[in-house]
């Protein structure tokens, strides 16, 4: 999988710009606030087709008129493709439109097309912040490795949605409390569709995320599992209707699910030191890339946002060493320093510098 | 900034709360209308009007219709014993234009929604009900495949359960002429489990 060019036009802080990376690694250097989270961002929308860290799509329309597009040629499978995205902000309503090689594409059939993991400072909170994370890190996953997932979890979210505004209205008296069961059952249908992805996602994870951090630990033994909804899902929504009605909102299924993560048979989610959390998100993220690769024959492009500098030595080593594997990878850093002479000797690098690309060496 | 003329503001205002239309679009058909001729802006007045008074919903099948019972209602030609549910009076012409479909229809101007307050007796399936069990031999779910018309038909199709007609849903697959090649991968995989012999 590789990025052949970015195209990028009043898109946050970048006016302009047209960008041909490298086929192995790329590394854009910058004081904070020039742009290179920026850059990352609009490359991942090219894979999960809304970005992973805009609050509101609105964020990403620059200051130069009402629509921010970014272009990319991507190649996969030997077979070039052409994404382009338009984010247009109109009347107060932002709207956005992709094509794949001219023709019109939903936003939830573009994953897949063009893969990416990334890799963000807040992921190195990932062990011990809220479960969405962890469920983030799945959805990311699934989304591009397989197909349909995008829609069943589009569709959960709005049967979700909806059963929870049918549960304020049959506890006020507004609809009969028979009204919710046909929603039980969309919710049960569509949730067992995310939860059977799930499962499979995780068996392959699991090992790999096992694999890399007993390497990079000196041989502690990290468990990662899926805490999926019972399995009877249909009869545990029927349970917890009462529970649900009180509180006017769904209490199980799999917008509740979380990731066990498990060091030396301990829960890293209370225990973990803030070091053995790093080797565990740094474990995730390589075992990702794995499975990414492993499940689509093609490894996903590496999106790197300032993560090296988080790292000590060792760490820092250890991810380096599995970028030095053959495939593209875009990494951006304050500075150079962590990045060793033989690394930067045989990658492109950049200066980014208020939204305009330098090349330099 | 100068002011518009009360009265052509009252115009924006009213064709700005028309679907689709935004305040920029609302003015420029307002000042359409205030350059065309007398006699058109008359005909569009009276048209308005008329679509009010005198089209109003059938009573049998909740069409749009001129008389208590629609045109399809009334046709001796159609054949009572299926009846096809569709969202819109919208849905039941795209049906129509087919010229596929020879029985009655139950429109249900909606679709559950919870969050737009929408439930199962806006919907008039009560009325549906009644309708099944007199001389009903099937009745054809036709409410869209998004989650609100998914959720809708399964609705219908469980309250029409135990009263022994046959229910269906219209299958979903390939567009005719399409390129299995541009088929998203739900689309391909219903199409397929729907397979038909040969």
């Amino acid at each position: 999988m590789r990025l052949v060019s970015l195209e990028l036009r009043n898109y946050r802080n970048y006016a302009r710009l047209n960008l041909e990376p490298a086929t192995g690694l790329n590394v854009l250097l910058g004081p904070n606030g020039q742009g290179k989270t920026n850059l990352l961002e609009s490359v991942a929308l090219l894979a999960l087709s809304s970005s992973p860290r805009a609050r509101r799509e609105s964020e990403l329309v620059g200051p130069l008129g009402p629509e921010a597009r970014v272009g990319a040629l991507v190649e996969g499978r030997g077979r070039l493709a052409e994404i382009r995205i338009w984010v247009r902000i109109e009347a107060g309503v932002t709207r956005r439109r992709i094509e794949v090689d001219g023709l019109p594409r939903r936003a939830v059939d573009l994953p897949g097309l063009f893969r990416v993991t990334l890799f963000w400072p807040e992921d190195l909170n990932l062990i011990k912040a809220g479960p969405e994370h962890r469920r983030r890190l799945l959805n990311q996953l699934l989304v591009q490795v397989r197909p349909g997932y995008a829609r069943a979890l589009a569709r959960y979210g709005r049967v979700l949605e909806q059963r929870n505004s049918l549960l304020k209205r049959v506890a006020n008296g507004e609809q009969p409390a028979d009204a919710l069961d046909v929603w039980d059952l969309q919710l049960a249908r569509t949730g067992v569709e995310l939860v059977a992805g799930r499962r499979e996602v995780m068996q392959a994870l699991a090992p790999e995320a096992a694999r890399f951090h007993s390497q990079i630990s000196g041989g502690e033994a990290l468990e990662v599992a899926y805490e999926g909804p019972p399995e009877e899902l249909l009869q545990a929504l029927h349970q917890s209707r009462s529970d649900d009605l009180r509180r006017g909102a769904t209490g199980v299924g799999p917008h509740r699910d979380d990731l066990s993560v498990r060091l030396d048979g301990a829960d890293a989610r209370s225990f973990a030191s803030q070091g053995q959390q790093r080797t565990t998100v740094i474990s995730l993220k390589l075992a990702e890339a794995a499975v990414v690769t492993a499940l689509t024959g093609e490894r996903p492009v590496l999106l790197l946002d300032d993560v090296l500098s988080e790292l000590d030595a060792t760490r820092r080593s250890a991810l380096l060493e599995h970028l030095a594997d053959p495939g593209q990878v875009i990494v951006t850093s304050v500075e150079a320093d962590p990045f060793p002479a033989r690394v930067i000797g045989r990658s492109r690098v950049w200066q980014v510098r208020q939204g305009r690309l330098l090349p330099c060496g | 900034m100068a002011e518009l003329p009360a009265a052509l503001e009252d115009l924006i205002q009213e064709l700005s709360r028309l679907p689709g239309v935004g305040p920029r679009t609302a003015q420029r058909l307002a000042f359409h209308v205030l350059r065309a001729d007398r006699a058109r802006a008359e005909a569009l007045a009276r048209a308005i009007l008329e679509v009010k008074s005198r089209i109003g919903y059938c009573e049998r099948c909740w069409n749009i219709a001129e008389e208590p019972l629609c045109t399809i209602c009334r046709s001796p030609r159609r054949d009572p014993s299926v009846i096809c549910v569709v969202e819109s009076p919208l849905d039941l012409l795209a049906i129509e234009r087919t010229g596929e479909y020879q029985g009655l229809y139950h429109v249900l101007n909606g679709v559950f929604s919870p969050i737009e307050g929408v439930g199962p007796e806006d919907l008039h399936v009560p009325d549906l009900l009644e309708r099944a069990r007199s001389g009903v031999r099937e009745v054809i779910l036709a409410t869209d495949a998004d989650v609100e018309g998914e959720t809708t038909a399964v609705y219908i199709g469980r309250a029409l359960a135990p009263l022994g007609v046959a229910v269906t849903r219209p299958a979903h697959g390939l567009p005719v002429g399409g390129s299995l090649e541009y088929a998203d991968e739900r689309t391909l995989a219903r199409a397929l489990s729907a397979r038909q012999a040969f």
